[in-house]
């Protein structure tokens, strides 16, 4: 059954992983002004997708949390937004690289790169407010109210390059090889950071548990590392 | 509830808030004072030819309004767990939401208090009409000081009585209201430079977008906020 559940997830994500890979090194063609540095792109726009998914996740399984009032919803939260925050900064250092290349600055205040480097922001005061808080209920409870907060950053960074005439492309021509490549490589990245957050979380649980026993059993027998 | 019984209630905790801070000022001079300081410090290393001044100085408006509207939003709930109003606060057979509303329109007041100060103090300093033109003006001023405070007074709730009070609320509020301090300083800019086309009605819409929302997600969420 352990390998259904674990072994048979993580062997598919990593074929589809390789295969974006090899589609995004190898089968998409060179583009013609920007060379091979344009393949940065189908890096970045998936992770720019699983840091903004990452954030929304995170808000609605803080709502569950706040309904329910189940731990699990509050790991699921806290393993969505880590996740999420790995995403947005590979995000900013990825386009930061592209930017240097195709704008030929590391950084300039574009409308969609000043909303992504706020949601990093956000995605950072989330957890320091969160480890500053040691009573569990408590944590979860303050860290489920400011997930759902942060969502309100996902349309700012969605609709930044529509609704402020930023630099960033909306929609581009692009050779059929090459969307097909984006889209698998999207496809990928997703799963893999969505196993990597189901990872995280099935983690926290089991820390989680741990310290309940250790509780449970203080006075009894003290575990001393 | 009935919406009278409600709306009573509301001024009444406005009231109070109001009526403290006149009996005993503790937040409203510290604010307007680091408000004033704020415009004097920034303005002294602003040492540009008019035309360029008159681009910046918007930014710097929110920047010095913002900053100081902070020590407001701290000590909005730091005074009642100092004199331990707090838990008979929310004894008080009334809905958080409405604890929130009252927290959020005694915030405003407090910021308007401080745009009061802020205005002429940066008139005088920069020497570029703010109040050219006063109703566009003052519609920029309400809708970022109505988002600011609501979401400031939810952050508040959440981080009063964690240790590094001062330092998280600052860390979450800015980036969370940077929505809010952006589209403020644009469409200030804008607006001096006289540009109140389309660009300018956009920005204003992302004010009053972000603003509702936040006003909507506390009243929502506070119930949650003032748990324990």
């Amino acid at each position: 059954m352990r390998y259904v559940t674990t072994l048979l997830p993580a062997s598919f994500i990593a074929a589809l992983t390789s295969v974006a890979l090899v589609m995004i090194f190898l089968w998409a063609p060179r583009e013609i002004t920007m060379g091979d540095v344009q393949r940065i792109v189908y890096l970045h726009v998936a992770v720019a997708w699983c840091g903004l998914l990452g954030c929304v996740a995170m808000g609605l399984m803080a709502t569950m949390y706040l309904v329910r009032r189940r731990p699990g919803w509050d790991h699921g939260s806290q393993a969505a937004g880590e996740v999420g925050w790995l995403c947005t900064t590979l995000t900013l250092v990825t386009g930061s690289l592209w930017a240097h290349e195709a704008w030929n600055t590391w950084w300039t205040w574009e409308p969609r790169l000043t909303a992504s480097l706020i949601l990093w922001a956000v995605y950072a005061g989330y957890f320091l407010v969160r480890s500053s808080i040691e009573d569990p209920q408590r944590r979860a409870r303050v860290g489920a109210v400011l997930a759902i907060v942060s969502m309100a950053d996902v349309p700012m960074v969605v609709m930044a390059t529509r609704w402020f005439r930023g630099m960033h492309p909306v929609s581009p021509e692009m050779d059929p090889s090459m969307r097909w490549t984006l889209l698998v490589s999207v496809v990928a990245f997703t799963g893999l950071f969505s196993w990597l957050a189901v990872v995280r979380r099935k983690q926290l649980s089991l820390a989680g548990r741990v310290l309940s026993l250790e509780q449970q059993s203080e006075g009894v027998v003290r575990w001393e590392p | 509830m009935t919406f009278v019984q409600t709306t009573r209630t509301w001024w009444w905790l406005v009231h109070k808030d109001l009526l403290r801070e006149v009996r005993a000022p503790r937040v409203w001079p510290g604010m307007l004072l680091l408000g004033v300081v704020l415009a004097l410090v920034i303005e002294m290393q602003v040492d540009l030819p008019r035309e360029h001044r008159t681009s910046l100085v918007g930014g710097l408006f929110w920047l010095a309004a913002f900053f100081a509207g902070t020590v407001a939003l701290d000590r909005s709930f730091a005074g009642e767990r100092d004199d331990g109003c707090w838990q008979a606060l929310l004894l008080y057979p009334v809905a958080p939401a409405t604890i929130f509303l009252a927290k959020t329109t005694a915030n405003f007041l407090a910021l308007c208090a401080l745009d009061v100060v802020l205005i002429p103090a940066f008139i005088l300093f920069s020497d570029v009409p703010l109040l050219a033109s006063p109703g566009p003006f003052l519609a920029i001023v309400l809708l970022a000081n109505l988002g600011f405070s609501a979401v400031g007074t939810v952050v508040s709730a959440l981080t009063n009585g964690l240790q590094h009070r001062g330092g998280l609320l600052v860390l979450l509020l800015l980036p969370l209201i940077s929505p809010v301090v952006l589209g403020a300083a644009q469409a200030t800019r804008l607006l001096l430079l006289g540009e109140t086309g389309g660009e300018w009605w956009r920005w204003m819409q992302l004010l009053a977008g972000f603003a509702v929302l936040f006003v909507a997600m506390g009243a929502l969420l506070f119930e949650f906020v003032v748990e324990d």
